[in-house]
């Protein structure tokens, strides 16, 4: 064989070797620098999450229900927003049991992240005689007024007390519970809560073993 | 151009020698800043002798669970307030009346540690030996002054524990050569200690190494994690670099 | 395909299709191909031409640091440094990102002041590239502006102070001065007006003026073509065949390539700093500045941030007494000229100049402006000084490599000159540094006035026809 053609091949074979080579290094380095860019995107995507601060102000606070009278509702802030505590009588805990067939979702079956485990039983609560929930619509977020008297109103004649929206007309019950054929899909979401005493509700914050 | 570059090196090394002119000796502060039980200690010190005059605004209650403390914890032995642990330490301390007992707002000490740095020594070399140095002074409004930072408007918080020192002018006989009448004598200023305190000199110094240690935590909390965070990425850009190198000398082969 | 229309987009597997809709409407190819994969760059690229490319990812990374910074900060006299310190303790991951931004800052001064001596090493600002300097210039007075707006917004003690003695230098000019500090603080001292318009230059004003400007910068690059350590224009070299120039290379993939290695080089020196010191001994973040503005109390060391200290160095050296040195400097310069220089016209205009400055410096009591003033003014010469460089050298080669011993040992000197004055600004004045400064000064400015003369008679060496090169490295 002539030196020329042993040359040739010889640059053939490094082409072929090169290539191979230079293929895996684009490979390597665009995974390095895939990794390397990733990394960098985490404190950036990360500043962004609640910082200390928000996280402070979204701390749990204390409700004193001691001076609740029996059929009245106390608004507590909590992240933000309001959230209903109601000393439900005995009367409105019938209420409650009469509202069922109107209901549209009565065991809170569809968004069990709205009601924990310790409030998901017939009065939504943990005492059946105080209710806790968040009081904001969950259509699109209006705060319903407060109807807690079992009495005809211009929405509804045979209306058994709890929550009117005024934002689009839906109703919810005195559990919370939202009204078959509204705008709102869900019942009123019963917040994380623990009683610290008899007179003590923590909201923001689930029962021990919870 | 290596005379350049030698030149360059010299430049940059002067100031090496300039900078040890400064002023004030201070001494180095021994702190461990991984010794998770002396920050727990100067935490202590700080809200039982400290946060009443000096508030830590931008610090939370919450954050001293980086000391292995619980919430708990924290809410029992180091809130004295009503303030909830997810609380800044502030304090109630009014700028006016401040103004008309010290002459000045006592500052927050927050980042103090990381403002006090100097070419004389770190920020906690400085603190150290600030709270190790005042001396009874009559002429002044506190009763208290202080070598590190003259005519200081801080009367001696500590000086229970401490004891009282006094700052006593001293003659140095200093041989010139081996004649004995040719000396020089040298005027030098030291702190005594004239009363003890309830703290020997040994323990005092250890509760001042606690407090600055934590003042420097403070004043950057999230310095470990920056560490720990680094080493990776130099690790990874490492790699990285590696790589890039090996491409490009591979892609310049093509080139003659 | 339709007569007249582009060929379709290959080599780019599955996204042949879509790049080819995109090229049918936008030119995405024939930008790809100008600018990248058919722009010829010289293949004699060394160290120096690494700074280039740095500076814009340097630029990118004080971009996307600066926006999430600015979603946390406060530009509010009374909220801003808590918000600051809110970022480093309370914003996941906001430690990082400040550290990145003010690491970042300085590293955009380091890279910029090397990219810029690379320029006076190899004549890159020669003809016929002397606009690509001029933008290069107008970019270097836009970073300063912009780390000067930036620099106010922690609101500490440094912050404030420097704020209020550089726009007391604006204060110092004649007749218009104090009408005009007081537009640009909108207020009588710096205060929260100030801080807040201070924001709004550094967060979007200026990063537009920049952007514009380094597009226009790249753009006025490849019209010419880069120049190389040689200063050989390789385009007067082309291959007959496919007319490439026969010293150069692709940029990409080349120059990409090598510019992604060096970047990773950069980026691991940038976060031995930004991780392990990101203080830099209280040069990239000072420690005066963790102390909160007191507009009652000035702390007892004001200096600027190292990359400004060169020219706070020069304002300083202008003492009542350097007057006297001074305008004997501008007599001598105008007798330079007046005895070798042919031109009837240049000759007078440099007398009547001379004559009107000495009139000023040192003339009747009544007209004499301050040597403050004068401070001022040197330290804008300073800077703008370097605007004249394509005017000043007069040397028959472009690259340091073929200059003669003279300007080798000028440009030696003014390295020494720019590093010293920088040094000295950062300390605090006695009597032998403003000697020092002085001298330095007077060197600083010499370089550049005296290079029409020295350029001229230096003994050069021809400049090869073909770039030097040993292969790659």
């Amino acid at each position: 064989m002539s030196p020329f053609a042993v040359a040739g091949n010889i640059r053939m074979a490094d082409k072929e070797l090169d290539a191979g080579k230079r293929r895996f290094l684009i490979a390597a380095t665009s995974v390095a620098g895939g990794v390397a860019t990733g990394a960098t995107a985490v404190p950036f995507v990360a500043s962004m999450l609640p910082s200390e601060r928000a996280k402070a102000a979204g701390a749990p606070v204390e409700a004193d229900i001691s001076g609740l009278a029996p059929g009245g509702l106390m608004r507590v802030e909590w992240r933000g927003k309001p959230v209903w505590i109601v000393r439900r009588t005995k009367e409105m805990l019938e209420l409650v049991k009469a509202s069922d067939e109107r209901v549209a979702d009565p065991n809170s079956k569809r968004q069990p992240d709205y009601t924990p485990p310790y409030a998901r039983n017939e009065f939504r609560s943990i005492k059946p005689e105080y209710l806790v929930v968040v009081g904001i619509c969950t259509h699109l977020g209006c705060s319903p007024v407060d109807k807690l008297k079992a009495e005809p109103e211009p929405f509804d004649a045979n209306w058994k007390g709890g929550f009117y929206c005024p934002c689009h007309g839906s109703l919810f019950d005195l559990a919370g519970r939202v009204y078959k054929n509204k705008p709102a899909p869900d019942n009123l979401p019963v917040p994380p809560h623990t009683y610290l005493s008899e007179n003590k509700i923590l909201i923001g914050e689930d029962q021990e073993g919870a | 151009m290596s005379r350049a570059w030698k030149l360059l090196l010299v430049l940059l090394l002067a100031p090496a020698l300039v900078l040890a002119a400064e002023d004030a000796r201070l001494d180095r502060a021994p702190i461990d800043e991984h010794d998770l039980v002396s920050l727990q200690r100067g935490a202590k010190i700080y809200v039982n002798y400290c946060l009443g005059c000096h508030s830590a605004g931008y610090m939370r209650y919450n954050r001293l669970e980086d000391f292995a403390l619980t919430p708990q914890q924290i809410r029992d032995n180091l809130i004295f307030t009503g303030a909830k642990v997810g609380d800044l330490m502030k304090n109630s301390m009014d700028p006016k009346d401040a103004k008309e007992w010290f002459g000045g707002v006592p500052p927050d000490l927050t980042v103090i540690a990381r403002s006090r740095a100097s070419p004389a020594g770190s920020g906690a070399d400085w603190l150290y030996t600030y709270l190790r140095s005042f001396y009874r002074d009559p002429s002044r409004p506190t009763g208290w002054n202080n070598v590190v930072y003259r005519d200081v408007g801080m009367p001696h918080v500590l000086w229970k524990l401490q004891g009282e020192q006094e700052l006593r002018t001293e003659v140095v006989v200093i041989a010139r050569s081996d004649d004995e009448e040719d000396v020089e004598k040298r005027e030098v200023q030291k702190l005594v200690l004239a009363r003890p305190g309830t703290m020997s000199a040994l323990e005092y110094d250890l509760l001042v190494r606690d407090l600055v240690n934590f003042l420097v935590y403070m004043a950057e909390p999230a310095k470990r994690t920056r560490i720990e965070v680094g080493i990776f990425v130099l690790l990874l850009l490492g790699v990285f670099f590696a790589l890039a190198y090996a491409l490009k000398k591979e892609y310049w082969k093509d080139v003659q | 395909m339709a007569a007249g229309e582009k060929e379709p987009v290959t080599g780019a597997g599955p996204f042949n299709g879509l790049l080819t809709w995109v090229d049918r409407r936008f030119p995405l190819i024939q930008l790809w191909r100008e600018h990248l994969s058919e722009y010829y760059a010289p293949k004699n690229f060394n160290f120096w031409y690494y700074f280039g490319s740095l500076a814009i990812l340097v630029l990118v990374i004080q971009i996307v640091t600066g926006i999430f910074l600015t979603m946390h900060y406060k530009p509010d006299a009374a909220q801003a440094f808590a918000s600051v310190e809110y970022i480093m303790r309370e914003v996941p991951g906001g430690w990082l990102i400040r550290y990145m931004h003010s690491t970042g800052a300085s590293a955009f001064f380091i890279v910029v002041y090397l990219h810029m001596f690379r320029g006076l090493l190899y004549g890159s600002y020669r003809q016929p590239r002397e606009l690509i300097w001029i933008i290069g210039m107008m970019i270097y007075l836009c970073l300063m502006a912009e780390a000067f707006f930036g620099y106010l917004l922690p609101w500490g003690q440094m912050s404030y102070w420097g704020a209020q003695v550089i726009i007391n230098l604006f204060d110092a000019i004649p007749w218009i001065g104090p009408t005009l500090a007081i537009w640009i603080r909108g207020d009588y001292v710096v205060a929260d007006a100030t801080l807040n318009r201070f924001f709004a230059l550094h967060v979007i004003g200026i990063p537009l003026l920049l952007l514009g400007l380094v597009v226009a910068h790249i753009m006025a690059l490849h019209e010419v073509g880069s120049n190389n350590p040689d200063g050989v224009e390789i385009k007067q070299h082309k291959d007959p065949r496919t007319g490439r120039p026969l010293d150069g290379v692709a940029f990409h993939p080349y120059y990409t390539v090598k510019d992604l290695m060096g970047a990773a080089f950069f980026l691991i020196l940038f976060c031995i700093v930004m991780f392990f010191m990101p203080e830099f001994g209280g040069y990239f973040l000072e420690y005066n500045n963790f102390i909160p503005a007191d507009p009652l109390k000035t702390p007892p060391h004001i200096a600027p941030v190292w990359y400004f200290t060169p020219y706070y160095s020069i304002l300083r050296a202008v003492t009542e007494d350097f007057m006297i040195v001074l305008a004997l400097g501008v007599a001598a310069y105008a007798a330079l000229i007046w005895l070798t220089v042919e031109r009837f016209r240049t000759k007078v205009t440099a007398a009547a100049v001379a004559a009107v400055l000495i009139f000023f410096m040192k003339g009747p009591e009544q007209f004499v402006i301050d040597p403050k003033v004068w401070g001022v003014a040197m330290m804008g010469a300073g800077t703008l000084i370097y605007f004249l460089l394509p005017w000043l050298d007069r040397s028959p080669v472009k690259s340091i490599r073929y200059k003669g011993p003279i300007t080798k040992a000028a440009l030696a000197l003014f390295v020494v000159s720019f590093l010293a004055l920088g040094y000295l600004g950062t300390l605090s004045v006695t009597e032998s540094r403003t000697l020092a400064a002085q001298i330095f000064t007077l060197a600083y400015f010499a370089f550049f006035l005296l290079m029409p003369w020295y350029t001229a008679i230096d003994r050069t060496r021809p400049e090869p026809s073909r770039v030097t090169w040993e292969g790659a490295h």
